[in-house]
């Protein structure tokens, strides 16, 4: 008997497992914050890409910087078109179930959350971390809190503030604070940052924000809420730091081979190998269908007739304008945006006439069926025009890592401009910041005013327009855009009823165009004062044709809706007006 | 069987069935529990052929004993085992061949291009050009044009050129079975080859079980059981669902040489990605045991020890090839590649994990007097743990050799992770029989479970039932026509821990990785954040449940009956609320209220026989509602809601009130958006910010409860015939009420790709007379689809998902034992089954009520069965 018990007694010995079970591949919050590398840890999350996208953030329905479709800040506004499609925004569709809406929203939050767990956590005194240093720490996450609010205030008006970490109990106690309020405490959080963030890191310190970085991002917010003092001082006080200059070729700038400039104030690194690159499908559209890419997403023919012409004046009022060699006498940016018909580009001449069938290779000499015209294939070329800024061969096997520019020196400048002219403070400084930006692109210095067209004006409303284009040349697709139209109210008047244009079908295109000897398009749009070109006659002429009509709701699109679940289950946060 | 719904996601070889027992019981895991001969495990694991026994536990009375684990139901499968003096050996063999039950219609290329037309000239409100995209002189000449060259105008049929027409699968079931007093032995191997529905899909898969029962004494006995399973699933680097969208007729998939095209540049070459893609192998091990010792040290007492350890052990090898693509005049130049296949990349990934179930139990029975009295009382631990890595390298030069060091060593990567889990339970049961007349039983469970705090871990699970067989009373007697009845009743807790996270209660930090400058270079730095809300308090979800039930027998036990009626009160509810969402935090689960579910079940047979004629016929028939009860909030699952009051997982959308027909009503009616078109669909204006309705539509306001999206009236039903060695079965099943949707991917028309629902239905059209326009059944074509006009949840989309199914049809026929012995054989069987042959059902045309993630197959087999 006894042996039979034995033979059971083997059976229970593995059998009390433990229940006070951890998790075994992630860390406990109950004790972090302990030493420099854990402090590291929490606040490089806050430098993840995914906070940082473009200017304010792109409007990402995927939460990966590598997966799915992106649709980025420039798809909604008039200087993008990919044939007849529209977004959210341009379709005045958007409600609080918009998928961008509620990613974008979530990702801040989620952002901010971190950054005051990370400010409320940090201990006085951790042993080897000097006490400076842990003022360079908080003054990083509170650069970040602020930066993060910024675009919460702008993009939605009043919204929940916090700054420490709250219950689901508190949170549903909360309402939405006036965006009045929020700017001060962002401009406490910039600051801060201002005051103890380092001019520049050390070459073997892990690069986080500067205090340009803070001066810049607070003249933004302060300029896109129409504060225009905090903007003027926070952008001068960037520019009187002495350590940011423009980079001396426009087009180099934004190339994936260009590490580092001295004109980026800041931005955040992408990497292929670290499988931290630019989405395929951003990547594939703009590139010709010659080279493999979708060549379906470009820039519109309203951005292209907005680039001035080399006197300074808009295509309808230059004498230098020639409708039949648009490309000619323009602005040196926007052939350093848009791919000049018939010049080599990625190994091809590219040309999307509709009688040029075949095209040269231009490193084998051979001429081979043209993918990018019409006239070959139905569903190429749209509106003729491709993307050049950014672009090299480096694209070819869509992958490409540049940097995510958040903010360079040519908007702190801008931004001071703008401020200032809104201000009515006109003086030389002004007219010096708008040269700066303007010389640069004629490859020449802003002091030389006969070598470009030179801005002289002190005329607040003839300086105001100026601006307006100036921005949309210097900035196209850099995702700064979306944002103008909507802090100038000129978002209806860019999209509301607009048609997205493109070039005729062949047989009439031919008919009326080609075979009259009429090509590109024989006629010039006019360009009202915020540079926003009108093809209206065109079309009454039958020279183009539209795909699609773009709306936007100005009785409620100049602000975003909240996301639908936050009204539904919580009776503190009331809908924008028109949602 | 009454009360059980088996669902399929798909017939895929290796796609597994869900059970629900009385449907929904909890929000978190409603999964049955299932227990192979005691133990918890896979009802994939186990070969049909092996199966003694099947009996489902439905009420907490009789479940509860399987404590917190058995909240949804228990499957009791029990596996058959050797038998003395008795040795056979049994060999089957079967191949059939499976067809998809429904497969889309491609739409031809002329339509395609109308409809594209169409779309476009809508959303341009109809100015302009009918032919924005494609030339009229295009579309009426398109049938021409593809005779003559089939390279410029294609007209590809993508579906008949990915998806197979039929399937062959084939398997081989050995099994040996014999013994003595001593020693008896069971074994069976089962080796099944099942092919795929479309190209580089294969499956096959190798099971084995021996069950040994050892009998030294009769103080002492043992078993010894050990079972395995291997599987080898091939699959594309593309899974081809009936829900997805295919390239458009307009692209052909190679040029007339065989060479790959780019295809369509948005939905991409699924057939070049078929082809060239490369492939994901699945390979699969587990095996399980069971040793066991029982001692009986005097009559009546059982004490039995009983040890279980399982292993699973996968790979996964994920080779996803660059597939390049050329033009149709330069062959010998690459043009590009096609989307998701720039590169060659592997993936690699290794997971194990183990699990331990030992169990304790003893067990008493006593009789005396019509008096019979059992008892048990039992002890169970379980632990398992899992542990994952994957390693990757991308941009390989060479595109034939699936190993990682042929990788490129710059972009090489890997992860790892890994969790454990472990609970401890008691249990006890009093068992009381009088007569066989009276029966009563008292079982009650306590479990400790890791997933909660120290505090908050126990859970206590009594339960009561009681029979009563009154057709053993004498007064009784005189009810001729009934022979047996018996009345139940019973009431019973369970408990459910089963959510998603592991360590619920615990705040944890995620781990991960964002890139910085150090100096002029970019590098990984590793980050840390927290993403989880913990609840320290989170404990055990309950349910209560009440039972009554009625067994009957009568006409000579020809006829049987048995109906049940059940309520359950779930407490605690498990339940992932909203909460404000800058918190900046995920929803964790929290014990966040109550739900009611009522239900019945009615099951009915029938057997006789007529001379050398047998039948039987049986029926069965239930229902069940959920409704929420009191949640401190409310739970968003995309467009179903949870919220008190509502059932669950209902319906959650806006009201639609036909379409607009005129720009006038347009004008008038509240509308989403500015966007809104005659031919779109009109909403109703529920209510607005201030509690009136403000002409807006809008989904904070707007949004309604839509009715249930859960199966209503479930039915099933078995005749079975034989005649002298003749046997024919058949069973059928459905569903007899249920709110199904138009799912958004059978819309695809509205988003470029031209779907057959939309094309071949009528849809709202400025082609269209104002009547037809006014019976439409679908809403104009327009390029907002992705945006929230007619994409939204309304009921416009929800439609009658009834269906009757035929699902099983068997013939069989066995040789008469002088034509066997020829052979040596003891019997000999041939048989014919079919599967899936028809559905009755309002889904739109080439839809199957039941696919969703992968194609319903209709299967015909053919076997062979020869016993030795």
């Amino acid at each position: 008997m006894k042996n039979k018990l034995l033979i059971l007694a083997i059976f229970l010995l593995p059998s009390c497992s433990e229940l006070n079970l951890r998790p075994l591949s992630e860390g406990s919050s109950e004790n972090w914050l302990n030493n420099q590398a854990e402090v590291e840890m929490s606040l490089n999350k806050l430098f993840d890409i995914n906070y940082w996208y473009s200017s304010l953030l792109p409007i990402s329905t995927s939460r990966t910087t590598n997966a799915g479709e992106l649709q980025y800040w420039d798809r909604s506004t008039d200087d993008w078109n990919q044939r007849e499609s529209t977004t959210e925004i341009t379709s005045s569709t958007i409600n609080g179930q918009t998928a961008f809406v509620n990613i974008l929203w979530d990702l801040s939050y989620e952002c901010i959350a971190s950054a005051n767990r990370l400010i409320n956590g940090l201990k006085t005194n951790i042993d080897g971390v000097s006490s400076q240093k842990l003022l360079i720490y908080d003054a990083n996450a509170r650069f970040v809190r602020a930066s993060q609010y910024a675009k919460l205030i702008f993009l939605w008006g009043d919204v929940p503030y916090y700054d420490t970490t709250i219950s689901i109990e508190q949170a549903f106690g909360l309402k939405r604070e006036s965006k009045d309020v929020i700017l001060k405490k962002i401009y406490a959080d910039y600051d801060y940052a201002i005051e103890y963030l380092p001019n520049m890191y050390a070459n073997n310190e892990k690069t986080y924000a500067t205090k340009g970085a803070a001066l810049a991002l607070k003249a933004r917010i302060a300029v896109y809420m129409g504060d225009y003092p905090v903007a003027i001082s926070a952008a001068k006080k960037c520019m009187e730091l002495g350590i940011y200059q423009l980079e001396p070729t426009y087009g180099q700038l934004f190339l994936s081979s260009t590490r580092s400039s001295k004109e980026v104030v800041f931005s955040n690194p992408r990497l292929v190998s670290q499988d931290i690159k630019m989405p395929k499908t951003r990547v594939a559209e703009p590139l010709p269908r010659l080279v493999g890419g979708f060549g379906n997403g470009g820039p519109s023919l309203d951005l292209f007739y907005s680039y001035l012409c080399t006197d300074g004046l808009p295509v309808d009022k230059s004498p230098l304008f020639n409708p039949m060699e648009p490309f000619k006498n323009r602005d040196p940016r926007c052939t350093a945006s848009i791919v000049e018909f018939g010049t080599p580009w990625l190994g091809y001449i590219y040309q999307p006439h509709p009688d040029s069938l075949n095209t040269l290779n231009t490193q084998t000499g051979v001429y081979v069926k043209n993918q990018d015209s019409r006239g070959y294939l139905q569903w190429a070329a749209f509106n003729g025009l491709v993307w050049k800024k950014g672009i090299d061969e480096d694209w070819l096997d869509l992958q490409t890592d540049p940097l995510n520019i958040v903010i360079r020196y040519a908007d702190v400048l801008m931004i001071y401009a703008e401020a200032k002219i809104e201000q009515n403070d006109i003086d030389q400084s002004v007219l010096d910041a708008l040269n700066m930006v303007r010389s640069r692109a004629y490859k020449v210095n802003y002091t030389e005013s006969t070598a470009y067209p030179a801005i002289t004006s002190r005329n607040q409303a003839e300086l105001r327009k100026v601006l307006r284009i100036e921005r949309r040349m210097e900035f196209a697709f850099e995702g700064l855009r979306y944002a103008d139209l909507i802090r100038w109210r000129i978002a209806a008047a860019a999209l509301d009823k607009k048609p997205i244009y493109a070039m005729l079908d062949v047989p009439d295109l031919r008919e009326r165009i080609v075979n009259k000897g009429l090509w590109f398009i024989p006629q010039t749009p006019t360009i009202d004062e915020n540079g926003i070109p009108d093809f209206s006659n065109l079309y009454r002429d039958g020279y183009i044709r539209y795909l699609a009509i773009r709306s936007f709701d100005s009785t409620r699109q100049y602000l975003w809706p909240l996301p639908t679940t936050e009204v539904n289950i919580n009776n503190n946060i009331k809908q924008n007006p028109g949602y | 069987m009454a009360g059980l719904t088996v669902t399929r996601s798909g017939g895929a070889a290796n796609s597994s069935a869900t059970l629900r027992i009385r449907g929904i019981t909890t929000i978190g895991d409603s999964n049955p529990l299932v227990l192979i001969d005691g133990i918890p495990g896979s009802i994939d694991r186990v070969n049909p052929n092996d199966v003694e026994s099947i009996s489902v536990l439905k009420d907490a009375a009789s479940a509860s004993i399987y404590g917190s684990r058995a909240a949804a139901g228990v499957v009791l499968i029990t596996t058959k085992r050797g038998k003395s003096n008795q040795l056979s050996i049994d060999y089957t063999f079967e191949y059939g061949i499976e067809t998809p039950t429904a497969v889309p219609k491609q739409v031809d290329a002329a339509t395609t291009m109308r409809m594209r037309n169409e779309r476009i000239w809508n959303g341009v409100d109809n100015t302009g050009s009918e032919y924005p995209l494609y030339p009229k002189e295009l579309i009426d000449n398109y049938a021409n044009l593809h005779v003559e060259n089939p390279d410029l105008y294609p007209d590809a049929d993508w579906y008949k050129k990915l998806i197979r027409n039929s399937t062959p699968r084939k398997s081989h079931i050995l099994s040996f079975s014999g013994g003595n007093q001593f020693v008896k032995t069971k074994a069976s191997l089962d080796y099944s080859q099942i092919g795929g529905l479309y190209e580089g899909k294969d499956y096959n898969r190798f099971t084995f079980r021996v069950n040994n029962d050892i009998t030294p004494n009769k103080y002492l006995s043992g078993f010894i059981d050990i079972n395995g399973l291997m599987n080898d699933a091939k699959d594309p680097v593309v899974t081809l669902t009936p829900n997805m969208n295919y390239p458009a007729s307009l692209f052909a998939p190679t040029w007339s040489d065989g060479r790959i095209t780019q295809g369509d540049a948005a939905s991409l070459n699924l057939l070049a990605r078929l082809q060239q893609g490369g492939s994901i192998r699945r390979n699969g091990q587990s095996f399980g045991g069971r040793v066991g010792v029982n001692i009986t040290p005097i009559d009546g007492l059982k004490i039995t020890g009983i040890f279980s350890p399982t292993i699973n052990i996968s790979s996964e090898k994920n080779f996803s090839k660059k597939i390049p693509f050329t033009r149709l005049e330069t062959p010998e130049i690459i043009a590009g590649y096609i989307g998701g296949h720039l590169n060659t990349n592997l993936l690699e990934t290794r997971s194990h994990d183990y699990a331990f179930t030992t169990q304790f139990l003893v067990n008493y029975d006593k009789k005396f007097k019509g008096h019979s009295v059992g008892i048990l009382g039992g002890y169970e631990n379980y632990y398992s743990f899992n542990e994952s890595l994957n390693a990757s390298r991308l941009n390989y030069e060479l595109s034939d050799y699936p190993y990682l060091n042929i990788g490129n060593q710059n972009f090489q990567y890997n992860a790892g992770e890994a969790s454990e889990y472990a609970y401890r339970s008691w249990f006890g049961r009093v068992g009381y029989d009088y007569m066989g007349k009276y029966l009563l039983q008292i079982n009650s469970r306590f479990d400790a479970s890791s997933r909660f705090a120290k505090g908050y871990r126990l859970g206590i699970f009594p339960s009561v039932s009681a029979g009563w067989v009154i057709s053993e009373e004498k007064f009784f007697s005189k009810i001729e026509f009934l022979s047996y009845t018996k009345l139940r009743a019973s009431w019973g807790t369970l408990g459910n821990e089963r959510i998603g996270s592991l360590y619920p209660y615990q705040s944890t930090l995620s781990f991960g990785n964002a890139l910085l400058n150090v100096g002029q270079n970019s590098v990984s730095a590793s980050t840390a954040s927290v993403n989880k809300y913990p609840i320290q308090d989170i404990t055990w979800e309950t349910t209560e449940s009440y039972n009554i039930g009625i067994d009957l027998a009568s006409l000579s036990n020809r006829l049987r009956i048995t109906a049940d009626i059940y309520k359950k009160k779930t407490k605690d509810m498990l339940l992932a609320l909203e909460i404000p969402r800058f918190i900046g935090l995920t929803k964790p689960s929290q014990n966040a209220g109550s739900m009611h579910t009522i239900g019945w079940e009615l099951e009915t047979g029938w057997n006789d026989r007529i001379g050398k004629f047998r039948y039987s016929v049986s029926f069965n028939l239930s229902d069940y509602k959920s409704v929420m009860g009191n949640l401190r909030g409310t739970e968003f699952i995309g467009s179903k809601i949870r919220t008190e009051g509502s059932q669950f997982d209902e319906w959650f959308g806006y009201k639609a009130n036909g379409l607009f027909q005129t720009q006038a009503e347009v004008d008038a009616g509240p509308k989403i958006n500015t966007n809104v078109r005659p031919g779109d669909i009109r909403f109703h204006d529920i209510s607005g910010p201030n509690g009136v309705p403000d002409n807006k539509i809008t989904p904070e306001y707007d949004r309604v409860w839509l009715g249930g999206s859960l199966p209503r009236y479930l039915y099933g039903g078995n005749i079975q015939f034989g005649y002298k060695s003749f046997d024919l079965s058949i069973a059928v099943q459905g569903v007899g009420q249920q709110k199904a949707q138009i799912e958004a991917d059978w819309l695809s028309a509205y988003n470029n790709y031209a779907v057959d629902i939309v094309a071949n239905r009528n849809y709202w059209s400025k082609y269209n007379s104002f009547n037809q326009n006014e019976t439409a059944n679908f809403p104009r074509l327009s390029p907002n689809f992705n945006s929230n006009n007619y994409s939204a949840l309304s009921n416009y989309w929800l439609f009658n998902g009834a269906y009757f199914r035929l699902k099983n049809i068997s013939l069989s026929y066995s040789l008469p034992e002088k034509y066997c012995k020829i052979v040596k054989a003891r019997g000999c069987k041939f048989y014919f089954t079919s599967t899936d042959l028809f559905s009755l059902d309002k889904f739109p045309k080439n839809r199957d009520p039941e696919a969703s993630s992968f194609f319903i197959t209709n299967s015909y087999l053919l076997g062979l069965s020869i016993n030795f």
